[in-house]
């Protein structure tokens, strides 16, 4: 008989072989896999049943199909048993209605434990009790009296259970299908809401399974009852990388194949990657929903979300300055993501940053900086590593900042603008929006002003998003949204994202005024979105300017009407932290303006004014606009260091030209 | 009395049941059960059937005896006699045990 039974289980563990335990197959198993005849003799069973005389006849009966027989009366002790012993049974047969614990139960906490097939019985025949067990999750279901026939069958419910999950295992690919175990870690990529949705998305997805996914989540070391497939760690890298790819193909062309090729990442499998699209897929989708909450949603909406979208974003900014900063950053993000079909991560990276750059300990100015730059840092972060660079930017935003405050969030839409054309376009209305948001985070005036801005800006294509693509420069990518911070949060944001401002930033960034870094530092970033700074952007760029110059116009004119409410106030969106690099003249401008303007902005609200003269004027012509970044971005570069005077000009160059001189007037008056 | 007549009287005994109805197939089940592995099989399987049974029936008694009884204690308590019975084969009782059941479902304490 022992040996019988080791031969027996020797077979049953060869059926399991396959599965590598079932059930914790103990190493009875060893190594033949030969299913011998004796199967299924040797089966272990385990029977739980109060009657002790249908205990008795029922180990009889087993003994006579030559299983390895188990009772017990008591239903806690069974699953006691169970818990110690977890390879040692291979089917368990219940009875329902017991005196210390319900039959169901045992059988939910059989299943969701352990994974066993689980046989009902009882005395009770009627069809809702046999059906009540079938949706516990019974095998089967025996009436008592029970005969023996009935319990020579009960075999095939290991088998075939065992030969199920062979199956799931085939098919869910070779690498593990636990990326999203690993998803949801991944906290770094998605950013903290990201990930949250990842992971309320991964725990039903755990729970669905219960023998799959939970064995592999609780028997991670052990053999898991369904084999175990390495998992996928979707590293920041490799899901940039990804990202990367999916940005290349298009959000709705990335089929996984392409996306395997592109990345090329020697051990990932189609299965990974399709996995990882769709939970990418569903984070943009949250993404988005979370980024029209607050107004920004939808960056292409064009002006009319402008509007919407400012209205929204400027109640959000106005009431907590951290949160506007969240705000902006979000649906920058989201903008972003969607724009550039990038993982949503992005977008929470960058509202993340968003929520970082509020934490950091900035100055007042910082945190609206902070919003837009977080903003963008998020955007940055999602992308990849130049996440940094945000960081950075945003250091230097404090400095500058000091003086600025919300700009940063002006800043940050018209960072965005000039992303990369189509997507960057999104980025940019966004950036345009956060930082309008931002600016009217900042201030209340400012908030009319910046909804004013954003409108203009929204207009703007959203360029900046496509920063992120290039995921390298990326820091600039998100970056348009530095672009509001005109004061010192341009500064850094256009820093960082001087990317944009290569191309062009936007002009119509510094058109946003540069907002009195005092006053409000509303970065009007006049959603001059620099157009992309990002390479790929460079092509938008061009059209960006040109959009931008509309949008200048645009935006000058809410400026205008923005600074003047705000006494010099200068709404310099910051145009365009394009982190591309070659913002960094943006940033530049935007930064030094504003603190000039903040300074000397106090008192005068003239230079704003005479900004938003000039910026429209500017606007007008798209040539102007580009002109204007250029002016800019000479002026800024020679800014950086600038005093208030200089950084007046700066500042004004941004606005263009015109509007330095006509602060530098100001000012000197 | 030898072995021999022993035997054959149970056997007649049983086999009287069978026609009446007392024993049923289940019973013929339980017999077969037995083998050289478990030579008093059906003796232990009988005795324990009694004493539980004869548990469950004091219980069930005493349950009929309150003033108000409560039924679906009892519900239990019969549902169990009639598991128990019915996988002994003892037929009439587990037929007895339905009846019980339906009264009491009835709330029928007469019956």
């Amino acid at each position: 008989m022992a040996t019988m039974h080791r031969v027996v289980q020797s077979s049953v563990s060869t059926s399991d072989a396959t599965t590598t335990s079932y059930g914790g197959l103990t190493s009875c198993k060893a190594a033949d896999i030969v299913i011998s005849d004796q199967f299924p003799a040797g089966l272990r069973v385990l029977v739980v049943d109060d009657d002790i005389t249908c205990l008795k006849i029922l180990e009889q009966m087993l003994h006579r199909c030559r299983y390895h027989v188990t009772t017990c009366p008591q239903a806690k002790v069974a699953l006691n048993l169970l818990r110690e012993r977890k390879g040692c049974f291979d089917v368990i047969l219940s009875d329902v209605y017991m005196p210390d614990m319900d039959g169901y139960k045992l059988l939910e906490h059989v299943g969701l434990e352990m994974d066993l097939p689980v046989i009902m019985m009882s005395a009770d025949g009627s069809t809702r009790a046999v059906m009540k067990g079938i949706r516990h999750g019974a095998c089967d279901y025996l009436i008592k009296p029970i005969r023996e026939e009935e319990l020579k069958n009960i075999w095939q419910h290991v088998v075939r259970k065992k030969w199920n999950e062979n199956k799931e295992l085939e098919h869910s690919g070779s690498l593990d299908d636990t990326d999203q175990h690993k998803r949801g870690h991944d906290d770094a990529e998605y950013g903290s809401s990201a990930n949250d949705a990842t992971d309320t998305s991964l725990k039903p997805l755990k729970k669905r399974s219960n023998s799959k996914e939970g064995d592999d989540g609780e028997i991670d070391n052990d053999d898991p009852s369904t084999s175990k497939k390495p998992r996928v760690v979707w590293s920041v890298e490799l899901h940039q990388q990804f990202v990367s790819a999916v940005n290349q193909l298009g959000i709705d062309k990335a089929v996984p194949k392409r996306i395997l090729e592109l990345m090329n990442v020697p051990g990932l499998t189609r299965e990974n990657v399709a996995s990882h699209l769709q939970k990418f897929r569903l984070y943009l989708k949250r993404i988005s929903g979370v980024a029209q909450q607050g107004g920004i949603a939808n960056p292409l909406c064009g002006p009319v979300e402008a509007n919407v979208k400012i209205g929204s974003l400027g109640s959000f900014n106005i009431q907590p300055l951290a949160a506007s900063g969240q705000i902006p950053p979000q649906t920058l993000a989201a903008l972003h993501a969607e724009l550039l079909g990038r993982p949503a991560g992005n977008l929470v990276v960058a509202m993340d940053q968003s929520a970082l750059l509020q934490a950091t300990p900035h100055g007042p100015k910082c945190i609206q900086v902070d919003h837009g730059v977080a903003f963008i840092q998020h955007l940055v972060k999602s992308e990849s590593s130049s996440s940094k660079h945000f960081s950075q930017s945003f250091a230097p935003v404090e400095d500058v900042a000091s003086g600025f405050r919300s700009w940063p969030s002006n800043n940050i839409d018209t960072a965005g603008p000039s992303n990369s054309g189509g997507l960057s376009t999104q980025n940019g209305n966004m950036l345009i929006d956060l930082l309008q948001q931002q600016q009217q985070l900042q201030k209340p005036q400012q908030r009319s002003t910046v909804s004013e801005l954003r409108r203009s800006i929204n207009v703007q294509p959203s360029c900046h998003v496509v920063p992120s693509q290039s995921s390298a420069s990326f820091q600039a990518g998100n970056s348009p949204v530095s672009v509001t911070q005109n004061g010192s949060y341009s500064r850094t944001a256009v820093i960082d994202y001087n990317f944009l401002s290569s191309q062009s930033n936007c002009p119509s960034l510094n058109i946003g005024q540069v907002s009195d870094v005092n006053l409000q530092t509303t970065g009007v970033l006049s959603g001059y979105i620099p157009p992309a700074s990002v390479s790929p952007s460079v092509s938008s760029c061009s059209v960006y300017a040109d959009n931008c110059a509309s949008q200048q116009v645009q935006t000058s004119s809410i400026t205008f009407k923005a600074s003047r409410r705000l006494p010099g106030f200068v709404h310099s969106t910051s145009n365009i932290p394009d982190p591309y690099g070659s913002t960094k003249s943006g940033d530049l401008l935007n930064q030094e303006p504003f603190n000039n303007l903040g300074y000397i902005n106090k008192g005068t609200c003239l230079p704003a004014k005479f900004a938003v003269d000039e910026f429209q004027s500017h606007l007008s012509s798209s040539s102007h606009g580009k002109v204007f970044s250029e002016n800019i971005g000479t002026r800024v570069k020679q800014e950086p260091s600038m005093e208030f005077g200089d950084n007046a000009k700066v500042g004004i160059p941004m606005l263009q030209q015109f509007p330095p001189n006509d602060l530098m007037s100001v000012f000197t008056e | 009395m030898d072995l021999a007549a022993l035997k054959t009287q149970l056997k007649n005994f049983v086999q009287s049941m069978f026609e009446e109805g007392v024993l049923d197939n289940q019973f013929s089940q339980i017999q077969a059960l037995q083998d050289s592995t478990n030579p008093n099989f059906v003796e232990e399987v009988i005795t324990l059937f009694c004493n539980d049974a004869e548990r469950i029936i004091n219980e069930i008694n005493r349950n009929l005896g309150y003033q108000n009884v409560d039924f679906s204690n009892l519900d239990s308590y019969v549902h169990q006699l009639k598991g128990s019975s019915s996988s002994i084969g003892a037929n009439r009782l587990k037929l007895a045990c339905a009846n019980l059941r339906q009264a009491s479902d009835e709330r029928n304490k007469e019956g």
